[in-house]
Order: C-alpha cells, then sequence, then structure tokens
C-alpha cells in the first residue's frame, strides 16, 4: 500500500479500431482512459476510401446508379434515390405520380428491415443473444417480401432516373398486406421486449448522452439527433416524393416517455416508433397510389442523350434509416458523365457526436453507445492494450464477453 | 450558438434580399428555384448564391443571425483558374413543410488557395473542412484539427485527387491485382 | 413486467426449427464423396426453397435475335460485356457480372432474359460455366 502513494497516476491509451464489432464502419478510436472511465476520445478515418466519388465522375448516370447502389449495403436504396433525385434536380426531368409513390413504398420496407437489423444488433452487444433470433426471424419475412417484389433482398436495383425500373401489380399486393399484418400483429411482442425488459433498461438508461446543445451544434442527423430532441427529418421538412401526400409527423422520444433524455434508451425507442410509422406509411400509400406511367423516358439512348446536352448542378436529398443523405452532382453540357458528383452519407455527420457521447462512460459501455448511433458497414475487431510497456491484444470476443459481463454484474 | 436576431421566418426571396440589403455588389448572383412533387403538389425551394471571397466569414456570421443553419456538406468543383467551394445549408426545419435549402458558392483563386474556417459558429463542419483540405488542396487558416481524414498516411504530398489539372489523379496510384495482394 | 423474455423462450422451446436443411440435414465431412453418393443414388439432396418470379438470376442470351446495336455495353456498370467485331454479337462474362438487368431493359429486341438459376460457385473465373455467348 505505501509503494502507491509515492508513484504518480497518469491515464492509458486504448486504441480501438479500425474493424471492431460494435462499429459497422472501419474506424480507428484512440480513447484515453483512467481506470474504467473514459477522458478523451480521438477518432480517425478513411480505412474503407474506395475512391468511388472519383470512379463515378467516369461513367455515365445509369451506370453510376449501380455503383451508389454499392457504396452500402444496407442502405442500398437511399444512394440511387438521391442521385436520381440530384440528377432530375439538374437536369430539369420530371417523375410521374406513381413512380413517387412506389419510391416511398421500398424506401420504407427498406426503413423497417434496416431499423430491425440494428435492433437486432444492440441485443447482441448487451449479450441478449435470444432476442437477437426472434428480431431477425421477423425480419426474415420483410426480407422476403423485398425478393419478390425486385428480384434480390438487398441490392434492389428498381430505380431509373425519372422513376422505377418495376411497377407493383395488383398480383403483388396481397403479399404486401400480408407481410404487413404480420408486422402489426407481432410489434406488440418486440415492444415489450426491448422497452419494459429489465435488462435492456439498466444497460442503456442514463448512458451515451447527447445533448440538445450538442445535437444543433454538431449536425448530427437522423434517430441519433431525434432521440435528443432536435427536429429534423427531412420527409417532415421537405414535401419531396410522395410524402406531401401522407399523413407523417417528427417521431420524438416523448411521444413514449414523456421527457427526452438523448441516452441509448430514447434511441431504441425513436427506431421501434419509426417502424410504425413506416408500416403506416406503406399502407397509405397503398390506399391512396393513382394510376400512370413509373418512368417519365422509357427510352435509354433519349434519355442519355437530353443528360449531355443540359448543363446545371442539382442537388437530392432522402432520409436514409440513419439519417440524411444529400448528394450533389453537375454537369457541363458537353458530355455525359457529371463534372462532379458529391456523396455525404449520413454517419458522416453522426461521428462528431461520438466524442461528447462517449466521455464519462465505462469501457464496457463502448459497444452500446458506439452501436446506438447506427454506423453503417460491417466489420471485425482488435483492441490493443497498453500496460507500463507491454502490449497486450484483446480480441473481438474479450470485447464482447466485457460487455456481457457487465450486464451479468448489473443484473445480480 | 447565440440567439437569432432576426425574429420572424422570411420567403426565399426575403433571405436574398436580406443578404443583398447587407453586403449589395458583393453578392453575385442568385436564382430561386421552386420544385413541386407529389401529388397534391406541394412545393419546396432551393436558392443558390453566389458570393465574393472577401464577406465570406461576415455571410455566414450573418446567417447565423436569421436562424441558425443546418449544414449538410461542403462540396468543391474545379473551374480552371479557380476552385468552387459550396457550402450547402437548410433552414427553418422543425415544421412541416417548412424547410428551406440555401447553397452559397465562394470562387476561391488558384494563386491563392486559402479560406477562413467556419467551426467557430458552426462545430459540427470540422469533418467536412478537413475533407476539402485533402482532396483539393485548399488551405483551410484556423481549422482546429488539419490531420488528414480519409486518405492514409503513405499518400505521396501534392497529390489532389478531386483535381482536373496536372495535380489531380490520372490512374489508381496502386491495382490490387499488380501488386499481387 | 421484469422478464418479458422468458415467456418467448419458452415458447420458442417447443418450435421446430425454420431454417431449411440445404443441401443436407449436417454438412457432410468430405464434399466429393458426398456428390458421388449423390450421383450413384445413396444419399439425397434437400432442395433449396424456389425463388420467386423476377428473380435475377443467370443471364440467358438468345444469339439469333441480337443485331449488335451495343446499347447493352454502353449501360453495364460493370464491363462484362465484351463485342465480338467479326460476327457483331456478344460475350458476357459472369464473374464480373453483378446481375442488375440493366442490359435486358435496354435491348431493343429482347434477347437477354434473367433465368433463377443463382448457384454458379466456381473456381476459375474464365471457365466455359462462367461465359455466356
Amino acid at each position: 500500500m505505501s509503494e502507491q502513494k509515492n508513484t504518480t497516476k497518469t491515464t492509458y491509451h486504448i486504441p480501438i479500431g479500425p474493424i471492431h464489432p460494435a462499429l459497422k464502419e472501419p474506424v480507428y478510436f484512440e480513447f484515453e482512459i483512467d481506470g474504467e472511465r473514459i477522458v478523451d476520445v480521438d477518432v480517425k478515418l478513411g480505412h474503407v476510401h474506395r475512391a468511388i466519388e472519383w470512379t463515378g465522375m467516369r461513367r455515365n448516370p445509369i451506370q453510376i446508379l449501380y455503383l451508389a447502389e454499392r457504396i452500402c449495403g444496407i442502405c442500398s436504396f437511399v444512394h440511387p434515390m438521391s442521385f436520381a433525385r440530384a440528377v432530375e434536380n439538374a437536369c430539369d426531368i420530371e417523375v410521374p405520380e406513381r413512380a413517387d409513390y412506389l419510391r416511398v413504398i421500398h424506401g420504407e420496407l427498406e426503413r423497417i428491415c434496416s431499423h430491425m437489423l440494428w435492433a437486432g444488433v444492440a441485443a447482441h452487444e448487451i449479450g441478449f443473444d435470444s432476442v437477437l433470433f426472434i428480431t431477425w426471424e421477423m425480419r426474415e419475412r420483410v426480407l422476403d417480401l423485398t425478393e419478390y417484389l425486385t428480384g434480390n433482398r438487398v441490392t434492389k436495383a428498381i430505380m431509373m432516373i425519372g422513376g422505377v425500373r418495376r411497377d407493383i401489380t395488383s398480383e403483388h399486393v396481397p403479399k404486401i398486406k400480408e407481410t404487413m399484418n404480420y408486422l402489426k400483429k407481432n410489434f406488440e411482442k418486440l415492444r415489450k421486449i426491448y422497452l419494459e425488459d429489465k435488462t435492456f433498461k439498466i444497460r442503456s438508461m442514463n448512458c451515451g448522452i447527447l445533448t440538445y446543445e450538442d445535437a444543433m451544434g454538431l449536425c448530427a442527423v437522423g434517430p441519433t439527433t431525434r432521440a435528443s430532441g432536435v427536429k429534423k427529418d427531412v420527409r417532415v421538412d421537405q414535401a419531396y416524393a410522395a410524402y406531401g401526400d401522407l399523413d407523417i409527423d417528427y417521431m420524438t422520444p416523448d411521444i413514449l416517455r414523456g421527457k427526452t433524455v438523448g441516452d441509448v434508451y430514447d434511441r431504441i425507442i425513436v427506431r421501434l416508433l419509426e417502424v410504425k410509422q413506416s408500416i403506416e406509411l406503406i399502407e397509405q400509400c397503398l390506399d391512396k397510389i393513382p394510376s400512370g406511367d413509373i418512368v417519365s423516358e422509357p427510352k435509354i439512348p433519349k434519355l442519355l442523350a437530353h443528360v449531355k446536352k443540359t448543363a446545371g448542378e442539382g442537388i437530392g436529398r432522402h432520409e436514409a434509416p440513419r439519417g440524411e443523405v444529400i448528394h450533389y452532382v453537375k454537369f457541363d453540357g458537353e458530355n455525359e458523365h457529371p463534372y462532379t458528383w458529391k456523396v455525404r452519407a449520413s454517419t458522416y455527420a453522426n461521428i462528431l457526436p461520438w466524442i461528447p457521447m462517449l466521455k464519462g462512460e465505462q469501457i464496457a459501455d463502448i459497444p452500446i453507445v458506439a452501436a446506438s448511433t447506427d454506423p453503417c458497414m460491417s466489420c471485425t475487431n482488435r483492441v490493443g492494450v497498453i500496460k507500463d510497456g507491454n502490449t497486450t491484444q484483446l480480441t473481438k470476443e474479450q470485447l464482447h464477453k466485457l460487455s456481457v459481463q457487465k450486464t451479468r454484474r448489473l443484473m445480480r | 450558438m447565440n440567439a437569432p436576431k432576426v425574429k420572424e421566418q422570411l420567403t426565399p426571396e426575403g433571405i436574398v434580399k436580406y443578404f443583398k440589403d447587407e453586403f449589395k455588389t458583393k453578392i453575385k448572383s442568385s436564382n430561386v428555384k421552386k420544385h413541386v412533387e407529389g401529388s397534391k403538389k406541394k412545393e419546396y425551394y432551393n436558392i443558390w448564391i453566389k458570393i465574393d471571397k472577401s464577406i465570406f466569414k461576415d455571410v455566414i456570421k450573418h446567417l447565423c443571425d436569421m436562424t441558425y443553419p443546418h449544414l449538410a456538406v461542403i462540396s468543391g468543383n474545379d473551374l480552371k483558374k479557380d476552385i468552387e467551394l459550396i457550402y450547402h445549408f437548410s433552414l427553418y426545419f422543425g415544421k412541416r413543410y417548412n424547410e428551406i435549402s440555401l447553397n452559397i458558392s465562394v470562387d476561391v483563386p488558384k494563386s491563392k488557395l486559402e479560406i477562413e474556417t467556419i467551426c467557430d459558429w458552426i462545430p459540427g463542419a470540422l469533418v467536412t473542412e478537413r475533407e476539402k483540405q485533402e482532396m483539393l488542396g485548399i488551405k483551410i487558416i484556423g481549422i482546429p484539427d488539419s490531420r488528414r481524414l480519409f486518405l492514409p498516411d503513405d499518400w505521396p504530398e501534392g497529390v489532389y485527387p478531386w483535381r482536373k489539372d496536372d495535380k489531380g489523379l490520372q490512374k489508381y496510384i496502386r491495382n490490387l491485382h499488380e501488386v499481387k495482394k | 413486467m421484469r422478464f418479458s423474455m422468458l415467456p418467448q423462450v419458452f415458447a420458442q422451446m417447443f418450435k421446430k426449427p425454420w431454417t431449411n436443411k440445404f443441401p443436407a440435414k449436417y454438412a457432410p465431412k468430405n464434399t466429393t464423396k458426398f456428390l458421388e453418393d449423390v450421383e450413384s443414388g445413396k444419399a439425397k439432396i434437400n432442395p433449396p426453397i424456389k425463388t420467386p418470379e423476377g428473380f435475377r438470376g443467370k443471364i440467358q442470351y438468345d444469339k439469333d435475335k441480337c443485331i449488335g446495336c451495343k446499347l447493352c455495353i454502353k449501360v453495364c456498370p460493370c464491363g462484362a460485356i465484351e463485342f465480338k467485331e467479326k460476327e457483331k454479337k456478344i460475350k458476357i462474362y459472369l464473374s464480373r457480372c453483378c446481375f442488375c438487368s440493366q442490359c435486358n431493359d435496354v435491348c431493343p429486341v429482347n434477347c437477354l432474359s434473367m433465368s433463377d438459376e443463382f448457384l454458379l460457385a466456381d473456381a476459375d473465373p474464365y471457365s466455359k460455366d462462367l461465359i455466356v455467348e
């Protein structure tokens, strides 16, 4: 005991990343920790930079649609949608009304799939694997519906500049209604497990708090910022596609809880409320959808010739499951390929909020707090802990085990 | 974040007039575009304003006095003699069908590639300003953290991928099938 | 309720597994021997779940209808189609194809279509099974 009084106390530096279980995008964190508490955080990026924008500036707009689809696997509808809206904005192409409704239906289906995937992953980070399997079983039905409507479970290839590629006929409608009824019946089961089970409450309440001022100043987007009380949602703010005709509102936690704290529990609430909202929006669309064309220019060479002649710039925004996605496109009137193409995915804006959220938390909370903002791509992990000059490596299994052990400790 | 000074909400033409009243000729051009979508034909507006580089910081301060904006991203264009930076803002979010998109573009000459940072007013601009520094070679004065963001540490100096002149990239630096990884 | 997950866990213990056991109930220890057994009739492969209509599988090319307009080459995002100059027909490399079916939509004479075949794995990217011409 007496030796410890003479030594000076200093903080450790832990690097986490670039590949990690809870983070779905390879990100490199460096934590400065004091015992088990985090004192400071530093974030570095760039590990999966694939030069997509540079590649896109050498291809014509139809090829870029498929390149944009593969920017991210789980948000594979939002990038072609934003890109197509940016091109339509720049070249003054008008989209028929039926295509607007079809785009909304596919976008909301993808939102349901993405939020259920996230819910399962959040349960896995806490250590609650049975919930993971139940949630993903429900998600399988929605993926079956997607395969029936578009031909593939994930990379849908349904977007075209000026409309969509496939129609929803009267034969498809019964299967859509059957899946929606199945989801509505089982939604109550999910809500009870996530919001009332004691395990979730003790791990997620008052953990990873993002205040209202921080969320506004750091320009956070999506459910991360709505859970802190900021009312920001592109679907409600701007009446684009068919959202202007539908009954839609901001989903903030005070609808269910009465107050807004901005912790991980609030983010779970916001995402579950959005799943319910998406089911209602799809049903509203199926009732109101008008008849007509599904694409404004069916002949592709004419479309490409029109784009080649027009000079202009445009932006296209869409509300992805993770936040706002914006694409900027500029055409110079001489070539088919764009002069500039800039993509900003929603996780880009949600990186800086990690820093105020993680300060003051414990190491075992890192997976659940980082996963609660739903970063966008899955990876493995290796954590290096430097203690007095000896390096030990904590692998993915050990970090996950730390998180599970904390749950067991709190349950006693 | 100070409280905004202008109390009532302005229309798109009112916003353009607000900037033109303050800065007169330094606003080079402006354009208000209206878009209509959906069956009920609801409208939304995009405003494009081009300003002179000397008044840049004052314009941002003026904007924050009007209402606190949301910065989406900064995009960059390489025109032959200068680099054009476009700041994409969105204003008046929070109420239904109320949002207006504002795009402010600034021309920076290649002979003196510098511009001030807006991180003291909008802290969330840090990530996108760092990206412009490494992709276009533009120097941002006063940025709190000027390390590389996306490109790896062994990337050669002086090569800026988004430029279309000799400093740009003609082909990939390293092809995986050539390096046999 | 404190542990609202418990009733679900109990109910789950009495349900049948949902997985379709393709190709066999347990993974075979020796794959080539398993395939030989199937050929001779000693073992059986469980079929995969049927794909829905409109599934985008292997591409099929009707050579006689093709007019050589090269529109499919222009829109292919992967560069998977090659033009044979002398015959004025095309050659598709499946190892590069991303199954988007954009070439189907563009073709003016409808000579391309997608089948429902998806078991296409191979060791050599240029083998005969993976080139359509």
